[in-house]
């Protein structure tokens, strides 16, 4: 087994190579859970190995990095036979809280905080401290999540909803909102007079002005416009005005 | 730039991929991928400006579930491979607008090489729910195989503009400016709307002034 959860969390570094609109990450899922439920009895030609594999095709969605959990968890209930309605209701159980917890912890918490943290080394020390700053920061919590992950899914099987409850967990959960809301409040000021050092006063009036209007069409007239589409018309006005 | 052209070509792949694909290591970030490319291109620090800049705009994005998003990654490599060839210091402004136009196209492309993988799953239906390990692998891997395309000729596409722009492109000192000006101010207001979205609580909020105080006693002091 022990071939199969280093299989099986290699794996998981591609999980989301095939999302769709059709099954999400199932069939990644099915991927990663694969080389976990290889020695079920029959072996990989055998009735129950297909039909656990075929299962686990199903849709699913869920954080990339807490996926073991599931892969985990599910390849350990199918070596328990349990009956085939648990084990969906399981799956379907685990989508949900896999989701919201990863997004909370990685994307609004990790995420913006080793971002803030490079940003501020790119302007305060060398771009390849913010590089090496970045990197090391945001993949040691990362390879460690998934690893961790992957081996109490299949430890915790049925049970996997406790694991998910662990007091870091919780931890980290309290701690990802505050955090990168300190780091990037802290890292804007450093970035912003750092970008704008070359303008002088009139051009910094700009700058502003259009950081304003940008902050409040996203905020209040066109949430849904986008800072990429904003930054794209921002330019085009800029263009436009230049040239005449 | 021609001269660096394939370095440039592998770390974009390399880039598409971790978005979404492979790892997910975060050398998709602007950050990272533009400084790297600028180091590629002998310019680390043309290259992290507008990694920056762009990576303010990346704050705004949460990649959850089928939320679609731009390719800020591969964005950073194109801006990185315009900036430095820019004249002067005011490439950060012509470098950010392709980088924006260029992670408009690689959103665009995430989409369809998706849409692409549904057919795959769609034509693949019978096996796949018949747990054929072949299926599941082939399914895996012909979708790895479309994200390589998607980010080889995404990153091609950016290169072309960003050798377009700065040949043909009338770029003068005062549209430099102009450029650097609009590409600030968005990118600010990009990070500022991304934290409005992280302290949308009341207690986060505290957390980002108490942040902001700290980072302008350390712009003034440091």
């Amino acid at each position: 087994m022990k071939q199969g959860m280093v299989r099986s969390w290699l794996r998981s570094l591609l999980l989301q190579a095939s999302w769709n609109y059709e099954r999400m990450i199932g069939i990644g899922l099915a991927f990663t859970t694969e080389p976990l439920l290889r020695d079920l009895p029959g072996g990989v030609e055998g009735e129950r190995y297909r039909a656990a594999l075929a299962r686990a095709t199903q849709q699913f969605n869920g954080h990339p990095y807490l996926i073991g959990l599931a892969a985990g968890a599910l390849a350990r209930v199918e070596h328990e036979a349990l009956p085939e309605e648990q084990v969906k209701r399981l799956r379907t159980a685990l989508a949900g809280p896999l989701g919201s917890v990863g997004d909370k912890m990685v994307w609004a918490g990790l995420l913006p905080v080793a971002s803030a943290l490079g940003m501020v080394l790119a302007v305060w020390v060398s771009p390849t401290a913010a590089v090496l700053g970045f990197l090391v920061l945001y993949n040691a919590v990362h390879f460690v999540l998934r690893g961790w992950a992957l081996y109490s899914g299949w430890n915790g099987g049925l049970r996997v909803g406790q694991r998910l409850g662990a007091r870091l967990i919780k931890l980290g959960l309290r701690l990802a909102g505050p955090l990168a809301a300190l780091t990037v409040g802290f890292a804007l000021p450093v970035v912003g007079a750092w970008l704008v050092r070359h303008l002088d006063a009139q051009e910094l009036v700009g700058a502003g002005l259009i950081a304003g209007v940008g902050v409040v069409f996203a905020r209040w007239v066109w949430p849904t416009l986008g800072g990429n589409r904003f930054g794209l018309a921002a330019v085009a006005v800029a263009l436009l005005l230049g040239w005449l | 730039m021609m001269e660096n052209f394939g370095w440039l070509m592998l770390w974009g792949v390399l880039v598409g991929l971790d978005l979404v694909s492979a790892l997910q290591t975060m050398i998709a970030r602007p950050l990272i991928a533009g400084t790297v490319a600028g180091f590629i291109l002998g310019d680390p620090v043309s290259g992290a400006t507008v990694g920056v800049v762009l990576e303010l705009f990346a704050l705004e994005v949460l990649p959850v579930g089928g939320s679609r998003y731009p390719d800020y990654g591969l964005g950073a490599v194109c801006a990185a491979a315009t900036a430095v060839h820019a004249p002067g210091v005011f490439g950060t402004g012509i470098g950010v607008a392709v980088g924006l136009f260029v992670a408009y196209i690689g959103g665009k492309a995430i989409y369809l090489v998706r849409v692409e993988n549904a057919a795959d799953v769609r034509a693949h239906r019978k096996q796949l729910d018949t747990g054929s390990s072949t299926a599941v692998t082939g399914v895996q891997l012909r979708s790895l195989g479309r994200d390589v395309v998607r980010a080889l000729v995404v990153t091609w596409i950016g290169l072309l503009i960003a050798a377009a722009t700065l040949r043909w492109l009338p770029v003068t000192l005062e549209v430099s400016v102009y450029l650097g000006i609009a590409a600030v101010g968005a990118g600010v207001a990009a990070g500022v709307s991304g934290v409005g979205r992280l302290t949308g609580r009341k207690s986060a909020l505290s957390w980002f002034v108490l942040g902001l105080a700290g980072g302008l006693v350390g712009v003034v002091f440091g």
